[in-house]
């Protein structure tokens, strides 16, 4: 494929409580997953492996630190030289612009002709899958249509109250498109739309020139969801690995999947690489009383106690006598002698005292903010807890 | 720093003790310790010694090394006012020449030495597993105001007539130089590294390659003419971790030793950090058949079988009921199902079939890369 034949625009603007304190100091993009990743990987990786060599962000301002902390120069997604380039545009210099009834989408607009591209992705990071954009791209072109959304049939279980499904018939022509409602759920499989886009650059370019004039959302993402049923639209039906992530339980579930090789192989092991950033990290040791079993482990790693049924990440210290069960540890955590680690989620570089238990239900996981020194014992079954020294 | 110490890298030998795992790739290459190859624990040092520029000499089968090396990125060798060069023999007008040894291999790239220009420049060889400052070696260096400075390391008595032996005198100057000597008359054994003052190594390598005695190697020629002449030659003296890594026997050694956390050689010291190239796996999954016990693991790895006191490099592949002890697996080597593998090298990528048995307690196996053994083919 032509190098500029696609550009891409990636949105991370969408804040969701129900992940606090997760999402405390650090957008949905950068939250860390599998070990080694953040979930902007996964988008940022199928961008690249189609072949694109421009993306376009969208943050919240404040939000931006641990993004460039994480994508740097952009050299792991091949994202830094001649030809690659990346921009981190912020969302509220558009609503700032909009405020001044001025052409809000300009920035975007200049970029999108800049991009001299022919089709125009859209994603974002909360939807974790592994998706072969070109495949959606031949659709798209066959279909000659406005609009291709790209959706996935999944349990309702797996919406979100902000997300949207669709209603299609036999041969995949939308009929509906609906606000996701809980209470009113009576099917058994939904397609939720998982707000993956592509559209012609030049009618995007004349879409925004329209919207501006007409106070259309200044976020790109309900801008185009908003469009689906009033122009020809069709869709993509994804069938790979996919994640919802919107709340601490899905976060969690969605971390465990990864310990299903079937998942796990599905969405890391699929022909299309996912790229993150690179660190430099000694192997993870193991010791003689070291006892692991379904886990996962990145690299820095020193583990003498028993892990079970976890996910471990990068310059984690687990010491002897330990156990970690059913939990998922963030970068560079010291686990001391004794301690016992169930149904948790523990953010980075947590201490955890020696003995000391935090244990949580599988429905309700425990979290732990990030930089927290945990003195006593947490044993609860509320989803967030206080009381712990900082 | 500024740029006052070119550091050259002789990375071209073929390492022929190391059998079939340097077939088809230079010694320096050879795969060591989980992530890294034998070459990275040299250009580390470089890196963390405040080395910008390093000459990569390369010669036998060198494709795996450049591709590693690249442009020195990996260890932050590619700033502006640094890099990583990797020289090979070329042809000049005067016809093409192999490096026929360490010294002619120095003589041979004076015009990139030129280039760099460097006060003082530090000769290396790529296969040692070791950390050391040269910035403090230099700082010896020119505290004795050497022409030549050697680093040594003190080697067990019985051992000393495997080296180069350095005989010195009270102020650590070096008066004799005996290579394998038959009666040792010290342990100072020379570790392949110098510090040389490039003017005057440059005006000596240039005078003999235009008569006839050309000086080929430091050791046999460079080092006993420096002598003779009555320059300044000092040793340096080094005393921490140093493994020369050049047959299986220490090679497996190595890496078992490796392994210990506490070990000396401290590879987790955030302050000296061992760079390697990185690449991209998933993180390594340990299923619920698998123990581990006194081993490493890297990324990309599956396992499902029992690994004791052994070392899994990336990707590598362990299935269910499979015992692997004291071995070192190279990157994505497949061990099938209920295989024993003990005392063991198994190189890159080779694939090791179904209930296969290799026991290194005599001799330590050795699986060469991409050999595939006691895998039936029923296809055919």
């Amino acid at each position: 494929m032509r190098t500029n034949k696609l550009c891409a625009v990636l949105g991370n603007i969408q804040r969701y409580n129900a992940l606090l304190p997760l999402t405390n100091e650090r957008p949905l993009a950068t939250l860390p997953f599998a070990c080694k990743y953040r979930l902007i990987d996964f988008p940022l990786s199928s961008i690249v492996n189609a072949n694109i060599n421009t993306v376009y962000m969208i943050f919240n301002e404040g939000e931006t630190q641990s993004v460039f902390d994480h994508i740097g120069g952009g050299k792991e997604w091949n994202l830094e030289g001649v030809h690659n380039r990346f921009f981190i545009h912020l969302y509220q210099d558009f609503l700032k612009l909009k405020a001044h009834n001025t052409s809000y989408y300009r920035p975007l607009i200049d970029y999108l002709e800049k991009s001299k591209s022919e089709y125009t992705v859209y994603m974002s990071s909360k939807m974790i899958c592994n998706i072969d954009l070109r495949a959606v791209l031949k659709i798209h072109q066959q279909h000659n249509n406005e609009m291709t959304v790209v959706y996935k049939k999944v349990k309702p279980e797996m919406i979100c109250q902000s997300d949207i499904v669709l209603s299609l018939t036999d041969n995949g022509r939308i009929t509906e498109v609906r606000p996701f409602m809980e209470h009113v759920q009576t099917e058994e499989q939904e397609n939720l739309c998982m707000d993956i886009y592509i559209v012609q650059t030049e009618w995007l370019i004349q879409r925004l020139k329209e919207g501006q004039h007409e106070g259309a959302p200044a976020d790109l993402q309900d801008f185009l969801r908003k469009k689906i049923h009033t122009v020809k639209s069709s869709t993509y039906e994804y069938t790979g690995y996919l994640s919802n992530i919107f709340d601490v339980n899905s976060y969690y579930n969605a971390s465990l999947d990864m310990l299903n090789q079937q998942k796990f192989s599905s969405l890391l092991y699929s022909n299309q690489k996912i790229y993150t950033k690179l660190k430099n990290e000694v192997p993870t040791y193991y010791s003689d009383s070291s006892e692991v079993s379904n886990s996962q482990f990145a690299t820095g790693c020193i583990v003498e106690g028993k892990v079970v049924g976890s996910s471990i990440s990068r310059g984690t210290v687990i010491e002897k006598g330990t156990e970690i069960i059913d939990s998922i540890i963030m970068p560079s955590a010291k686990i001391c002698a004794g301690a016992k680690i169930q149904n948790a989620i523990l953010d980075k570089n947590i201490v955890v005292d020696p003995g000391v238990q935090i244990i949580g239900t599988k429905e309700n996981p425990v979290v732990i903010e990030k930089y927290q020194h945990v003195t006593n014992d947490i044993i609860t079954k509320e989803a967030v807890v206080s009381g712990i020294d900082g | 720093m500024k740029n006052e110490m070119l550091a050259m890298i002789l990375a071209g030998g073929k390492g022929s003790r190391l059998g079939k795992l340097t077939k088809n790739i230079a010694k320096p290459a050879v795969p060591f310790g989980g992530r890294y190859r034998i070459i990275d624990f040299t250009l580390s040092n470089c890196a963390n010694s405040g080395i910008k520029n390093v000459g990569v000499v390369t010669q036998y089968q060198p494709l795996a090394l450049n591709n590693h090396v690249d442009n020195g990125t990996s260890w932050g060798l590619d700033g502006i006012n640094s890099g990583v060069t990797i020289l090979q023999p070329y042809a000049g007008s005067d016809g093409g020449k192999w490096f026929e040894g360490t010294a002619h291999a120095i003589y041979q790239n004076i015009a990139y030495i030129d280039e760099m220009n460097p006060e003082y420049l530090l000769v290396l060889s790529g296969d040692h597993i070791y950390k050391m400052d040269y910035e403090e070696m230099l700082e010896t260096h020119k505290e004795n105001d050497a022409s030549l400075t050697v680093a040594v390391l003190e080697v067990p008595e019985k051992e000393a007539s495997r080296f180069g032996i350095m005989n010195t005198d009270e102020n650590d100057r070096i008066i004799e130089f005996e290579e394998k000597p038959e009666n040792p008359k010290s342990n100072l054994a020379s570790m392949g590294i110098y510090i040389f003052d490039w003017n005057r190594l440059r005006n000596v390598l240039l005078n003999s390659y235009s008569k006839d005695d050309h000086m080929l190697d430091f050791g046999k020629h460079v080092i006993p003419a420096y002598l003779e002449s009555g320059e300044n030659v000092f040793v340096y003296r080094f005393n921490g971790y140093w493994k020369d890594v050049g047959t299986i026997d220490s090679l497996w050694e190595a890496n078992m030793e490796f392994i210990d956390p506490n070990m000396n050689l401290d590879i987790r010291d955030k302050s000296w950090r061992v760079y390697s190239k990185n690449t991209i796996s998933p993180p390594n999954f340990l299923t619920d058949t698998a123990s581990v016990t006194d081993s490493l693991i890297v990324d990309g790895c599956y396992v499902a079988g029992h690994i004791k006191n052994s070392i899994l490099s990336n990707d590598v592949q362990v299935k269910e009921g499979t015992k692997i002890t004291e071995s070192f697996i190279m990157p994505g080597a497949s061990i099938g199902k209920n295989v024993t593998i003990h005392r063991a090298i198994i190189g890159e990528d080779a694939v090791v079939g179904d209930n296969t048995v290799i026991d290194g307690t005599e001799e330590v196996g050795v699986v060469g890369y991409s050999e595939v053994i006691g895998v039936t083919m029923d296809e055919d």
